[in-house]
């Protein structure tokens, strides 16, 4: 067996003495060599390194192969493939009992190794906490605290980059600080589906059930992809009562709340509100200072809290685009060894402020609210004072006020001639409603993501 | 099948960082240094108009790559034969440059590939350059999990070159081929032609390679009678 690698090692060997450096790495490097009986297989990564190796060098591979062993090589195999079977199912290991009183933790006895995949950085003491999100974070904990106990499943859901992989994340870290021998899998739905496909080619789906099955806490991300894939979908949904059956955890996020999914199966979609369904709204200002500076902070840079302000009023949207404002201020202050200030910060994000400054306009609000509320533009300018049309209206002008510089007077001119105080008396009551409506509650949030993304 | 082993996934020769006018780029090009030698940011995101060298920058990225015995794969998505496959266990390679990805927007599968792509180069550790024509928020894409990503790690504009870095980063490139471009001639070829960078260096290779056949020296005259203008 180890002549056959020996071989290979020799024909690779000779090839980058042949081939250019560039051509080397990107074509011969990534083959993996398996073997197969007598014969070797060579495994390309996808379909177009295959063709291409099999179109431009297999024939001199097998030439090689033929003089390197004297006129006598092994059969040689090109397969499009790759010797590592799962991700995240590995090697296998017996690893030591758990102790745990209740059902949670027991799968652990006995169990293979794996790789759980949670990323240690995210915990919950460098979440940042605020209005939008304190209620997914408490839920988290909790959950944390009593997996398998008190709401099974979690369900975590909300626009792009708001943090629900992080609580995630947190989940996992704050179970196995405190059970190190639970077994934790924290994976994005994508990999669930590639895991499964790559088992069924394998031949190896029963492992894949029972390692799936035999989980203490299951943690998986953005579930809308599971849209249109239907035995994904079946496998879920097995694995997914088990483990509920079983008492171990299930974390689940999304971007939208469960009812809306489109593309899974009903069933499905009514297990998933079986516990506890959680949103987390975009940050509001004061957090997303806060997030700025935490960050900051985090990296050992120091920036003034009217920096951190200016960056938090503009760029909205969500964190991840915070952070990546921030990754450029940072990179840009590295270059020039400049003083972090306001001025910096306006050239250094000139770009990115444009934009949004471009985005969210006035006329920008009145139409996406027009189009949400299905009414006509023209319609909120004019004077109709129709329920159907004054409130559209009402939230139109207060998401001016929000998310515009303009003045009262101006946002009242835009909106047919009104007074300012119309625009004042449309704000609070906005506000009011948010607090005791909760249709309205997620009118808002869904209007601030559309306008903000 | 064949049709696609036509793929250019190779690299131009002379695309590298040496033979990048630098102008008022140098600190993309710092960056993007950094990343290919595995030691900057794991993800860079870069945008500017056609010509304005994404496209070299990428590419010198892997050649740089490559001499520091790194692996790495340039995938230009504007290339019409490519379907998402190409992105499969690409995060096996330690610099993966994806160049053109306006080519891809909107269309659903592409986007979720990439996005998927994204994440599993993420998770590797390993080093991911994007380039396109617009920031991430301007590029029409339909997914906005791809679309906070893109925005996540750090951005770079590639500004165009001023009138006066053209003719400069034409006179590298003649010197780096050997033959010598006067101002004059620079000047002249600015004024009459079209001035993107893309066209004006091969604009230059026509030149470069008829003044060696007729064994002639560059003069307006020459060009002249070359370009037919």
């Amino acid at each position: 067996m180890s002549t056959s690698i020996s071989l290979w090692q020799q024909c690779a060997d000779h090839l980058q003495s042949e081939l250019t450096p560039q051509e080397f790495n990107t074509w011969i490097r990534p083959l993996q060599v398996e073997l197969k009986n007598e014969s070797i297989c060579l495994l390309a990564p996808n379909r177009f390194v295959r063709e291409w190796v099999k179109k431009k060098y297999f024939d001199e591979i097998i030439e090689l192969f033929k003089r390197f062993t004297q006129g006598n090589p092994p059969k040689l195999f090109l397969e499009e493939g790759t010797t590592i079977v799962s991700p995240v199912m590995v090697a296998t290991q017996e690893r030591p009992k758990a102790q745990s009183s209740q059902n949670f933790g027991k799968a652990s006895d006995l169990i293979p190794d794996y790789q759980n995949n949670i990323n240690a950085l995210f915990n919950f003491d460098n979440f940042v906490e605020g209005k939008s999100n304190q209620l997914a974070r408490a839920a988290a904990t909790q959950v944390a605290q009593n997996p398998g106990v008190s709401y099974n499943p979690l369900f975590i859901y909300g626009g792009v980059g708001l943090g629900k992989t992080h609580l995630m994340h947190a989940i996992g870290n704050l179970i196995l600080a405190e059970r190190p021998n639970a077994k934790v899998v924290y994976l994005h739905s994508e990999r669930f589906v590639a895991d499964m496909v790559r088992a069924l080619q394998s031949n190896m789906i029963n492992e894949f059930k029972r390692f799936y099955r035999s989980v203490d806490a299951l943690l998986i991300d953005d579930i809308q992809f599971f849209a249109g894939k239907e035995r994904s979908q079946e496998e879920f949904f097995h694995t997914f009562n088990a483990l509920l059956e079983g008492q171990r955890q299930v974390i689940l996020t999304s971007d939208r709340y469960p009812k809306e999914i489109n593309g899974v199966e009903e069933r499905l979609k009514s297990r998933f509100g079986w516990g506890l369904t959680v949103a987390i709204e975009p940050p509001e200002l004061e957090t997303r200072v806060a997030i700025l500076m935490s960050k900051a902070e985090k990296v050992g840079i120091v920036i003034p809290y009217e920096v951190a302000f200016f960056i938090a009023k503009r760029v909205r949207s969500n964190v991840r685009e915070l952070e990546g404002a921030l990754k450029r201020v940072m990179a840009n202050a590295h270059f020039t060894g400049k003083e972090i200030t306001t001025e910096f910060v306006r050239e250094a994000l000139k770009d990115l402020l444009a934009l949004q400054d471009k985005l969210v306009t006035i006329e920008n609000i009145q139409k996406t609210t027009a189009e949400y509320f299905k009414v006509k533009v023209s319609d909120l300018l004019s004077k109709r004072r129709s329920r159907s049309v004054a409130r559209p209206r009402q939230v139109a002008m207060a998401l001016a006020k929000e998310l515009t510089n303009h003045s009262l007077p101006e946002i009242g001119e835009a909106f047919g001639g009104r007074d300012h105080t119309t625009v004042i008396h449309a704000c609070r009551l906005i506000k009011e409603l948010q607090q005791t409506n909760a249709n309205m509650q997620e009118d808002w949030a869904n209007l601030l993501r559309l306008l903000s993304n | 099948m064949s049709t696609q082993l036509a793929l250019p996934l190779g690299l131009r020769d002379d695309a590298t960082f040496d033979n990048f006018f630098l102008s008022t780029n140098q600190h993309c090009v710092s960056a993007l240094r950094a990343c290919a030698s595995g030691e900057g940011y794991p993800f860079i995101y870069i945008w500017g108009q056609q010509g304005s060298g994404r496209s070299h920058l990428l590419q010198a990225a892997c050649h740089l790559a490559t001499q520091k015995n790194r692996s790495s794969v340039y995938v230009p998505l504007g290339t019409p034969e490519l379907t998402p496959h190409i992105l499969q266990n690409l995060e096996q390679m330690n610099l993966v440059c994806v160049d053109d990805i306006d080519a891809i927007a909107q269309d659903k599968q592409w986007e979720e590939a990439l996005f998927h792509f994204y994440n599993n180069m993420r998770e590797s550790g390993q080093t991911l350059l994007i380039a396109g024509r617009n920031p991430p928020q301007r590029l029409g894409l339909n997914l906005p999990d791809l679309v906070s990503r893109l925005a996540w790690g750090v951005v770079f504009q590639l500004h165009p070159l001023s009138d006066e870095d053209k003719l400069a980063a034409l006179k590298l490139r003649a010197d780096q081929r050997g033959f010598a471009l006067t101002d004059e001639v620079g000047q002249f070829l600015l004024r009459r032609c079209p001035r993107d960078m893309i066209q004006l260096f091969a604009l230059l290779e026509t030149l470069d390679r008829a003044s060696l056949q007729a064994q002639r020296k560059l003069t307006i005259p020459f060009v002249k009678t070359v370009l037919g203008v």
